[in-house]
């Protein structure tokens, strides 16, 4: 008896040897290259440190008073702001839209779904080279074609005013794609029975669509607003490879002024570049909370 | 009868909309396509035409003058491809690990992973270059990689992969004396095919497409990727129409073909991705 447990207890401490060792590689790099430096971020946005990491000095929170003095900051924040507000519902409202034409599982569907989700599979840089050279007011054939119907030549990321728009348009045009795909998959889970039952009762396809399709699916609606919130306010490639922050700074992201400060322009104050880091890690963890807490409430009001 | 005719009227429009969007969808992919064996004059032309007037694959066959296109080939297949490869292995292993096995911290580590997952990579980017510059592997396929080679969304779906499994599958590899790691790799990894697609097209598309990424830790032209690569020189405005037009095409072929043959894998990865809250 005793030596059965002695054996069972010695076969638990090597299974979890085991698992100690299988878990070993990830750890360390999960470690080295995602936990240290987050801690660094902070410990760096205090100091002075540049790309020459020679007589680094702590400075206490010079670079965050600094920060929010500095008019290009205040700047990005506000295109930040205005690209995700705008692009988060076009891209959305777009995919939910074509969820109710194309949540079917017929042949034709099915094919539209699987082009829709092409640009998705593209990289950012591709799409906005191509894009690019499509808008060039001079030899652009968008800007020919409107032409050709009347329309004088616009400058689409050439003008300060129409260039974050256009991108907001290119952004959404890569990525309805990709939401309508997680949104038809949910509205194809919907137990058939509820709109059967709903017919019954005579309700309308609109009706049905408030009533059994929006509260159906309310989780993935809410998963999508939340992960394409996050990542617009850090979007960094569609300026980079369309616009360059461009034309007069209107279309520069807080991702890209990171970047442009960090690693672009002398002195390469990496100091400063982490500090901005944290600030808009502070903005998006604070938007991430808020629309967590105000979209959840809904989905209960949805359920009654 | 006048219900039908509206519910046909809206099929119809429905119809309608939907093709036209999936039109606007195709058009500027076409174009690339197309306007990539245009001759040098054909891409320059004005009016624009769509297609080219006189077909050339000299765009094709000149690229590499203009642009280190077979470095930057070289480069984006060695990080793209190293980085699903060892990160397949270590997520499987680890996912395992936390799935099937237990011990001791396991449940603290396991959410200290997922909470990794939100950390956004701009928190990271600039204390993660001083640790690859600190290590003198900036500018190095090892320095592009390392990073990588592990994610935590990739344990967490290895793991609720693995949870899925049948508790008994592993007994009958204990009882022939079978090391726990040949039990994961001849029993349990075998059984994890799909999911291993899925997580791999998910890890090959996203590193083969990064940008600010390899951006930030090369700094000569002979180690940038495809998607960094064209992306300076296109900022730098040195470079022809028709040479960036056939290198963009080449870029996008990989993944184009990949996406044809194993849609499913795909879309299946997203799925998953979408099922983590």
């Amino acid at each position: 008896m005793t030596e059965r447990k002695g054996k069972k207890k010695r076969f638990q401490a090597q299974n979890q040897k085991s698992a100690y060792l299988f878990i070993m590689p990830s750890m360390i790099i999960l470690s080295i290259f995602v936990f240290i430096p987050l801690i660094a971020s902070f410990v760096i946005s205090m100091t002075d440190m540049n790309i020459f990491m020679k007589d680094v000095q702590f400075v206490g929170l010079k670079n965050f008073t600094r920060l929010f003095t500095d008019g290009r900051v205040g700047n990005a924040t506000f295109n930040s702001l205005y690209f995700t507000l705008l692009e988060v519902p076009l891209q959305i409202g777009l995919a939910l839209f074509l969820t109710v034409c194309l949540a079917k599982n017929n042949r034709y569907s099915k094919l539209l779904r699987s082009v829709y989700y092409l640009p998705f599979v593209c990289s950012m840089t591709a799409i906005g080279i191509v894009w690019s050279m499509l808008l060039d007011p001079n030899m652009g054939l968008v800007a020919y074609w409107l032409k050709q119907t009347g329309i004088e030549t616009i400058a689409f990321l050439k003008d300060p005013e129409l260039a974050m728009p256009t991108v907001i348009v290119v952004t959404a045009w890569k990525g309805f794609g990709y939401t309508l795909t997680l949104l038809a998959a949910a509205v194809l889970n919907i137990s058939q029975s509820l709109y059967e039952a709903a017919e019954m009762d005579g309700a309308g396809s609109f009706h049905k669509f408030i009533h059994i399709t929006i509260p159906g699916i309310w989780p993935t609606i809410s998963f999508c607003i939340v992960t394409s919130t996050i990542s617009a306010m850090q979007m960094f490639d569609q300026a980079y490879v369309m616009t360059q922050g461009g034309p007069l700074n209107k279309t520069e992201t807080v991702v890209q002024y990171i970047y442009d400060r960090g690693f672009q322009t002398a002195p390469y104050d990496l100091g400063y570049a982490s500090a901005i880091s944290v600030y808009l890690f502070v903005i998006v963890a604070v938007m991430t909370f808020v629309l967590r807490k105000f979209i959840l409430s809904r989905g209960e009001d949805a359920d009654e | 009868m006048n219900k039908r005719k509206k519910v046909k009227l809206s099929a119809v429009a429905g119809c309608i909309i939907t093709t036209l969007i999936a039109v606007t969808v195709l058009i500027p992919i076409l174009w690339l396509f197309v306007s990539s064996f245009k001759t040098d004059v054909g891409v320059i032309k004005f009016p624009p035409r769509f297609f080219p007037e006189e077909w050339t694959l000299h765009q094709y066959l000149y690229v590499g003058d203009s642009i280190p296109i077979f470095e930057m080939i070289r480069n984006t297949v060695i990080f793209a491809g190293g980085v699903t490869v060892i990160s397949l292995l270590f997520d499987s292993m680890a996912g395992y690990a936390f799935a099937r096995m237990r011990f001791i911290g396991s449940k603290l580590l396991f959410s200290i992973i997922l909470l990794t997952m939100m950390v956004p990579f701009q928190i990271i980017m600039t204390p993660l270059y001083i640790e690859v510059y600190k290590f003198h592997l900036l500018d190095t396929y090892l320095g592009l990689i390392l990073p990588r080679a592990t994610s935590a969304f990739g344990i967490y779906m290895m793991s609720s992969f693995f949870t899925g499994l049948p508790k008994s599958l592993e007994e009958s590899g204990r009882i022939d004396g079978m090391s726990e790691f040949r039990i994961f790799r001849s029993i349990m990894l075998p059984l994890c095919k799909p999911a291993l697609v899925s997580l791999g097209i998910f890890h090959f598309m996203n590193n083969w497409n990064d940008l600010l990424y390899p951006l930030m830790l090369t700094s000569s032209q002979n180690k940038r990727t495809l998607s960094a690569g064209l992306a300076v020189l296109v900022g730098n405005k040195v470079i022809k129409y028709g040479p960036t037009l056939a290198a963009t095409m080449i870029s996008l072929t990989p993944l184009l073909v990949l996406y044809i043959f194993c849609q499913k894998y795909f879309i299946e990865g997203v799925a998953t991705a979408g099922m983590k809250e």
